[in-house]
């Protein structure tokens, strides 16, 4: 064996293109051509649909664009409607890795979301924000968390599957968060079903641009950590094991990995994303815990997570996508009379299936291709004859 | 008349060529041998055939007609069928129905004649004399042999008069490749062409008419059978003369109380899911080889699965497991590696490998634990180091492609068994489980590995060695142990060992 080890440090950009599955700029470049090419063509059909509808596409395209970004309040409502989708995404797409279907994003986020407001409750006399933040930080992650690893748990004791147990676990946190918002912490100067505010301290502040709606610092750090996340899951042993598992799990096994510890602590992780919803809706938005409050983050969350095809970065763009997506589906119902919501739900649906629909674009370039290479050999045998 | 003409077809992945050049022709009503190293491009040849890739260029003629086969159920139209190396039948459901999927006999859309085509399959069992009638039997219920016997009466149905066999003696039993080969000859007489891809020359020569030989994506050339040899062909093959048995040097244990056993197992007794272990009871000294035999389902496969994670079997064994005199009944998988424990698993697609990663993945797997591939960072691996002992590693057992960055599902059988071994060593181990080394790998390779594990014999180490192979185990052990209905059945030194002795143990009778 030769003595001289070389080793060849690879550099920084091309362990990018390698972590998020891509060999070179021009593979980045081609699979994100085909994303907005699916979503392009996902968005014509709606559009073909409105039209027959009875409403002018450019009209529709107008009012989509204008709602999401048309000024800064709508841009603000657009992060405000992605902030959640890319934790209950995150949620997803990290089991997701390890081989397992978390279903249970809605549940984990609104026993969070309890927490956070409780933490409010609890600790009404912390004055500094960054503590109070941090406090009710810990407490949803640490909620969210271990009802997240509580199917985690049974799989890997009982064998239970975690599809069924968590979409269980989803009526539960239901019923129990809306007792404790009746019987515990239920503010008492209020009719509705509602928890005590939590103290100023707790607010988190929105920026002045977006002129009232509820989003700012933390869009950003919802972005680096997923970006953190990411690169957490390609480079550490954790994640290492995340995927081996996902991909071989007898050969997992027969190499010392425990299953058992991944599928716990995978499932905890997902359950503390999504339980750091809380924040979102509690500190930046409501300042309180009201039942039903999710407009089904944790469900439109494995919309996300799929459209990211499972890459952990892949679904910052996708959330956007889909954050758009709900804040337009209000506005085409305002400002258009034949577009219902029912109507913008099933747009977005076509473009879901376009930028979903991968195997299609290659299946289409492939024929595409033997078709004109086979047209050049027809051409070539023809002229020598 | 010649059914199939390859001319100078041609076929690559990316960079990474499969077929540089193939020419050659399969006469009607013969049996023909196809036969290369692995990566010499022999499955891909036959992938191009079967439509699954289509080729980059050059011209298959079918029937002396140019055909462009772009897919399978095209290649099944012309009467070309493929049993793969990995049958492709869903276990769970009965035998009719993996025969008739895609060809469901009935008139009315929705129903499915079974009947109809349960009377057909007899009649075929018949005239083809492959005495076959477990129509109703959920395949994942027969035996190996005989699901092979299923994807052959499956090509049957579907009226294939040419099929392609992938590697089809790599997982049977002696027994088993008997009958299979008669049932081809039979098959032959009844005018049906057969190619056969194998790495075993003796089949090779035995029961082919004609053998193609293919060396790096090109064929090297078309042999008569009977006009050709052991030797030729093996040099045809690898491009040098090859040596058949381990002629490296075999340090003499001296007597063999000297050395203590660094690994014991006494009075082992559980019952696993398939087989059990009967009061095992072995003992395995450094420097030699300790050689594992019988016939499958005897035992064997469980007491490697004990041996590697006896954790799994803590609460059901009796009897005692101990490495340098420590009990490890109670050792997970990465316990016993930190005592120096590295296994080369039975089965390199199910247990041993990432399919859909690349060799430095797979590199790191079992071995993600290793302080030499932690970055400085905590919980962080370093990739870079782990895929500058890959690079290593492709040259020390000259794997192909020799990119660290191809996937291990996209490599051939034999490189993907040199990955497994090459990663299996990596860690220096003192003690070593080798099951299977050499199964669905050819000559060349088959060389390689077995110098390999003799090198880390002759280094010191201890070698328990599962085959069922039994020239590599004479080849190979210092002892061998048989099992036979989950004991041991006897006991070999190396003075006497003698394959017909050996065989009949094997079959449950007595040394004596």
């Amino acid at each position: 064996m030769s003595d001289n080890l070389m080793v060849v440090r690879t550099s920084f950009i091309q362990r990018f293109f390698q972590s998020i599955g891509v060999s070179s700029f021009q593979a980045l470049l081609r699979s994100l051509i085909k994303s907005f090419a699916g979503a392009g063509l996902g968005l014509a059909a709606g559009l073909l649909v409105c039209y027959y509808a009875g409403e002018p596409p450019l009209k529709i395209l107008k009012i989509l664009y204008q709602s999401s970004f048309g000024s800064g309040y709508d841009f603000g409502m657009t992060l405000y409607y992605t902030a959640p989708l890319i934790l209950t995404g995150l949620a997803v797409a990290i089991p997701f890795k390890a081989g397992l279907f978390n279903i249970g994003a809605e549940g984990q986020l609104t026993v969070g979301a309890l927490a956070a407001a409780w933490a409010g409750v609890l600790g009404a006399g912390i004055t500094s924000p960054f503590l109070a933040v941090l406090f009710a930080a810990t407490f949803a992650f640490a909620a969210g968390g271990i009802w997240g690893a509580i199917p985690g748990f049974l799989k890997a004791l009982r064998g239970s599957h975690e599809v069924i147990t968590t979409i269980m676990l989803n009526f539960i946190a239901a019923g129990m968060t809306a007792y404790f918002t009746l019987y515990t912490i239920k503010d008492p100067n209020s009719a509705q079903a509602e928890t005590i505010p939590v103290p100023e301290s707790f607010f988190l502040k929105p920026y002045e641009v977006f002129n009232g709606a509820p989003m700012g610092n933390l869009i950003w750090f919802l972005i680096v950590l997923a970006i953190l996340m990411h690169f957490w899951i390609w480079n550490s042993r954790w994640g290492y094991c995340l995927k081996a598992l996902g991909e071989n799990e007898r050969a997992a096994e027969t190499y010392g990995i425990t299953k058992q510890r991944v599928w716990v602590s995978s499932m905890f992780v997902a359950g503390g994303l999504a339980g750091l919803v809380g924040l979102v809706e509690i500190l930046g938005n409501s300042h309180k815990f009201k039942i039903g409050f999710s407009a089904d983050w944790g469900f439109v969350g494995i919309a996300v997570a799929l459209v990211a095809r499972g890459n952990i970065l892949g679904v910052l763009p996708s959330a956007l996508l889909f954050g758009m997506l709900q804040k337009g589906a209000g506005s085409l119902d305002l400002e258009t009379e034949k577009v219902t919501r029912d109507l913008s739900y099933l747009i977005q649906g076509l473009i879901i299936l376009g930028v979903a629909s991968e195997g299609l674009w290659d299946g289409l370039s492939r024929f595409l291709g033997n078709h004109l290479k086979q047209r050049a050999r027809a051409k070539q045998t023809g002229g020598t004859k | 008349m010649n059914v199939i003409e390859f001319k100078r077809v041609a076929k690559s992945f990316g960079d990474v060529v499969a077929n540089r050049d193939l020419s050659f022709e399969v006469k009607a009503g013969t049996i023909h041998g196809l036969i290369g190293e692995n990566g010499a491009g022999k499955s891909t040849a036959m992938k191009v055939l079967f439509g699954i890739f289509p080729a980059d260029s050059g011209e298959i003629l079918i029937r002396k007609k140019p055909t462009r086969i772009t897919n399978p159920v095209q290649a099944m139209r012309l009467g070309i069928g493929m049993v793969h190396q990995h049958f492709m039948l869903a276990e769970p459901e009965t035998v009719l129905d993996n025969i008739i999927l895609g060809h469901e006999p009935g008139w009315f859309p929705g129903l499915i004649f079974r009947d109809k085509a349960r009377k057909e399959l007899t009649e075929i069992s018949k005239n083809y004399g492959l005495a076959f009638d477990k129509w109703d039997v959920p395949v994942s219920h027969l035996s190996v042999g005989e699901q092979q016997r299923v994807e052959i009466i499956k090509l049957l149905y579907q009226r294939s008069d040419v099929l392609i066999l992938d590697e089809p003696t790599a997982v049977l039993t002696p027994q088993e490749v008997k009958e299979l080969f008669q049932n081809l000859l039979r098959l032959k007489q009844e005018g049906k062409t057969i190619i056969l891809i194998s790495h075993k020359l003796k089949e090779v020569l035995e029961f082919t008419d004609y053998v193609t030989v293919m060396r790096r994506g090109e064929t090297v050339g078309t042999k008569v059978t009977n006009e050709t040899n052991e030797d030729e062909l093996a040099e045809m093959m690898v491009g040098r003369k090859v040596s058949f048995t381990y002629q490296g040097i075999r340090r003499i244990l001296s007597d063999s109380t000297e050395i203590p056993s660094i690994l014991k197992v006494k009075g082992l007794s559980f019952k696993g899911l398939s087989e059990s272990c009967v009061d095992v009871t072995l003992n395995l000294r450094q420097g030699e080889i300790l050689g594992i035999g019988g016939v499958q389902g005897n035992g064997q496969s469980e007491f490697l699965r004990f041996l590697s994670n006896p954790k799994e079997y803590f609460h059901k064994v009796s009897g005692e497991y101990t490495i340098r005199d420590q009990s490890v009944l109670a050792d997970s998988p990465l316990d016993l590696r930190k005592r120096g424990v590295s296994l080369v698993p039975e089965d390199r697609l199910a247990e041993g490998l990432l399919l859909q990663q690349d060799m430095t993945e797979n590199f790191l797997l079992g071995q993600h634990e290793d302080p030499r591939y932690q970055s400085k960072f905590p919980g962080l691996l370093d990739r870079d180091a782990a895929r500058a002992r890959v690079e290593q590693n492709i040259k020390a057992f000259d794997i192909r492609p020799p990119y660290p960055t191809v996937w291990s599902g996209r490599m051939s059988g034999g490189n993907q068994q040199k990955l497994v071994i090459a990663r299996a060593l990596d860690s220096k181990p003192e003690i070593l489980f080798v099951a299977h080394p050499t199964r669905g790998v050819d000559v060349g390779a088959i060389e390689l590995i077995h110098e390999a594990i003799m090198n880390e014999r002759n280094a010191g180490r201890a070698i328990i060695l599962f085959s069922s192979e039994l020239e590599e185990l004479i080849d190979l052990s210092d002892r061998i142990a048989v099992f036979y209905g989950g004991r041991i059945q006897a006991e070999f030194g190396r003075k006497e060992f003698d394959p017909w002795k050996i065989g009949k143990t094997m079959g449950g009778g007595n040394k004596e």
